[in-house]
């Protein structure tokens, strides 16, 4: 376990070397910079705009200091738009943002989608099963980027119940819809899931065996069903925590909450190197410190996986 | 009274000589499955719906009466009063917030979408199934690299290298089926290169090797036909998620370029202007869109029935 641990740690560096040095590449070798714009500045300006920045040097020179001031001093460097601000400063300002809706879209999916789908499952065939396939097919036709104007359209313009965007400290009214916008077609999908393993779990033998025993239903479904029958819907949560970081990037933008995303996407417009690098990375630590998590946790529950591990 | 009709017709002998020749003759798999998938209502209906929306975004042009970029002066300060659906003065759809007709937008954007889904889908599964075959047949390193280069790929969440992509490298279409093609490329990777190691031990891979053919013969005429529904099920799968991908980065604003426009990006202009009440900027895009997931859903759906074999 300890040792499948820290395999999986070693490989997070070469895959973020990787990515940065292909991102690098890729936005240095494109036409035109940060510093380019309708009236072309004098060229003496840009040589010295260009030494300020450290952009004189050639590219390889450049990416080597860009690495070693990460590894160093966890220095992302200066933002090549926002004049008096760092990547640092840009990441601690929105990702907390991020990390606060992301987080509570993840509890509304979990909270709301392993009942749902075992709800569906004891009702097999019935009314809540129908209403969940329907659901999870109408989560399916409606990905976050047409269910947030829905929504708003709702809550804010008929209703008048929560804010159409905006942030203000992360009150709850300005969480509430983010949250959801992000979960609703995951949550849908860890419905569907649950209800098929748990399913496939009531049918089997040893169930019948509990039944045969003369154990009451509740105990069965809580005590003998509901563990081996979540581990499907657990293996599934690594790929819903990665949809939903690219979920984040459009929700930030849609909803104005100030989060990482906003910033990634004006970096890109604007050509902002640093901050594109930036967030690469971040988006992609995070991204991995989450399916890591998923997996240990996997390991942790199932006996047969860890067993395979070690 | 129509049961007894129909049961005495089964059971006539006029229906029996006629049906006999088509009994006798064996049925191909992919004969058996058409059938199949012919009797899916849900699917063929959704046929239907997807060819008029093709239908739609080939000649939808003939009836507008207005070009996707020509903006009409004479509703353009008064869009909320004027701009609505109209048959008088020829906005079937209203006008956009710019004052461009909606209707040949709507044309230009879901022709747009479509193009990118049913180029760039099929594309990537073939490459992805490509490279999977190959790894799955040589296995080795060759195998282990690829599934090294897919851990790592998957673990990068595309969009960052779409934005980055996108915003450097100009946003034309040909541009933006290149990049999704190159960020779809492990899909259908995994289980082909299952199956073409299921399949590589069977005995008449090993006859066709004692024959003396060549890998590559081996895997482009005995091994791809038995794989073939494989790639059909998971290319149904990946157009209605690239039409999905190119909708959402299109809304972000990293899509294709103005007066160009798609279904994301109909969509997105849609979501900005509804608190000024012109609420048939997202209805129309929204609808197109609704349209084209449901029928491509149901498509795949009766696609996976008819086909997999774990389903019958």
């Amino acid at each position: 376990m300890f040792n499948y641990t820290l395999r999986r740690l070693l490989m997070v560096l070469p895959t973020l070397l990787i990515l940065v040095i292909f991102a690098f590449y890729l936005m240095r070798l494109a036409p035109g910079g940060p510093f380019t714009s309708e009236r072309p500045l004098p060229p003496a300006v840009m040589a010295n705009v260009l030494e300020r920045y450290g952009m004189d040097e050639p590219l390889h020179v450049q990416l080597w200091t860009y690495v070693s001031n990460i590894l160093c001093c966890f220095d992302f460097g200066p933002s090549f738009s926002q004049k008096d601000r760092t990547v640092n400063d840009v990441i601690a300002q929105g990702f907390p943002v991020t990390l606060t809706y992301g987080f509570w879209s993840a509890v509304f999916v979990l909270v709301l989608g392993i009942p749902l789908g075992i709800i569906a499952a004891l009702r097999h065939n019935g009314f809540w099963d129908y209403t969940m396939t329907g659901l999870a097919i109408f989560s399916q036709i409606f990905p976050n980027f047409v269910l947030a104007p829905l929504l708003v359209l709702l809550f804010t313009l008929s209703w008048g119940l929560l804010p159409g965007g905006g942030w203000n400290g992360g009150q709850w009214e300005y969480v509430v819809m983010p949250a959801i916008a992000l979960g609703t077609s995951y949550m849908a999908s860890v419905a569907r899931l649950t209800r098929g393993s748990m399913l496939e779990v009531l049918n089997s033998p040893y169930i019948r065996t509990a039944r045969a025993k003369g154990l009451p239903e509740r105990t069965i479904i809580i005590r003998h069903a509901l563990k081996p029958a979540l581990l499907p819907t657990l293996t599934y949560m690594g790929p819903v925590f990665v949809y939903m970081i690219t979920g984040s990037v459009f929700v930030d933008v849609f909803f104005s909450t100030g989060g990482i995303g906003q910033d990634f996407i004006n970096g890109a417009y604007s050509r902002d190197y640093a901050i594109l690098l930036g967030l690469a990375i971040l988006y992609a630590v995070l991204t991995f410190a989450l399916t890591l998590m998923v997996d240990l946790l996997y390991a942790w529950i199932d006996p047969k996986v860890r067993a395979g591990l070690s | 009274m129509i049961l007894s009709a129909a049961r005495r017709r089964l059971q006539s002998r006029a229906f029996a000589d006629e049906r006999a020749p088509e009994m006798i003759a064996s049925r191909s798999f992919w004969a058996d499955a058409g059938r199949r998938f012919l009797n899916n209502r849900m699917a063929v209906f959704s046929v239907g719906m997807l060819s008029l929306l093709i239908l739609f975004s080939i000649f939808g042009n003939l009836f507008s009466r207005w070009s996707f970029e020509e903006i009409d002066w004479n509703v353009l300060g008064r869009i909320k009063e004027d701009g609505g659906p109209s048959l008088e003065n020829g906005h079937w759809f209203g006008v956009d917030e710019l004052g461009r007709d909606l209707y040949a937008r709507v044309v230009q954007g879901t022709r747009t979408s479509l193009l990118v889904g049913f180029i760039a889908g099929p594309v990537s599964v073939m490459l992805g199934a490509m490279l999977g075959a190959l790894a799955g047949y040589y296995g080795g390193r060759l195998d282990r690299t690829v599934l090294a280069a897919y851990t790592i790929w998957l673990a990068i969440p595309y969009i960052i290298f779409f934005v980055v992509w996108q915003a450097f490298f100009g946003r034309s279409m040909s541009q933006m089926i290149l990049v999704i093609i190159l960020v779809n490329w492990t899909a259908g990777l995994l289980i082909v290169r299952g199956q073409v190691m299921m399949l590589k031990n069977r005995e008449f891979v090993d006859a066709a090797r004692m024959l003396g053919m060549s890998d590559f013969k081996i895997i482009f005429r005995h091994l791809a036909p038995n794989v073939l529904w494989v790639v059909v099920i998971y290319t149904s799968i990946v157009i209605p998620e690239v039409i999905m991908m190119e909708s959402l980065v299109s809304f972000l604003g990293v899509g294709i370029q103005e007066p160009n426009t798609s279904i994301g990006a109909l969509l997105s202009q849609g979501a900005s202007t509804m608190t000024f009440g012109t609420l048939w900027q997202l209805g129309f895009p929204a609808a197109i869109f609704v349209i084209a997931q449901v029928s491509l859903f149901y498509i795949g759906d009766g696609l996976r029935d008819a086909l997999d074999p774990k389903e019958r």
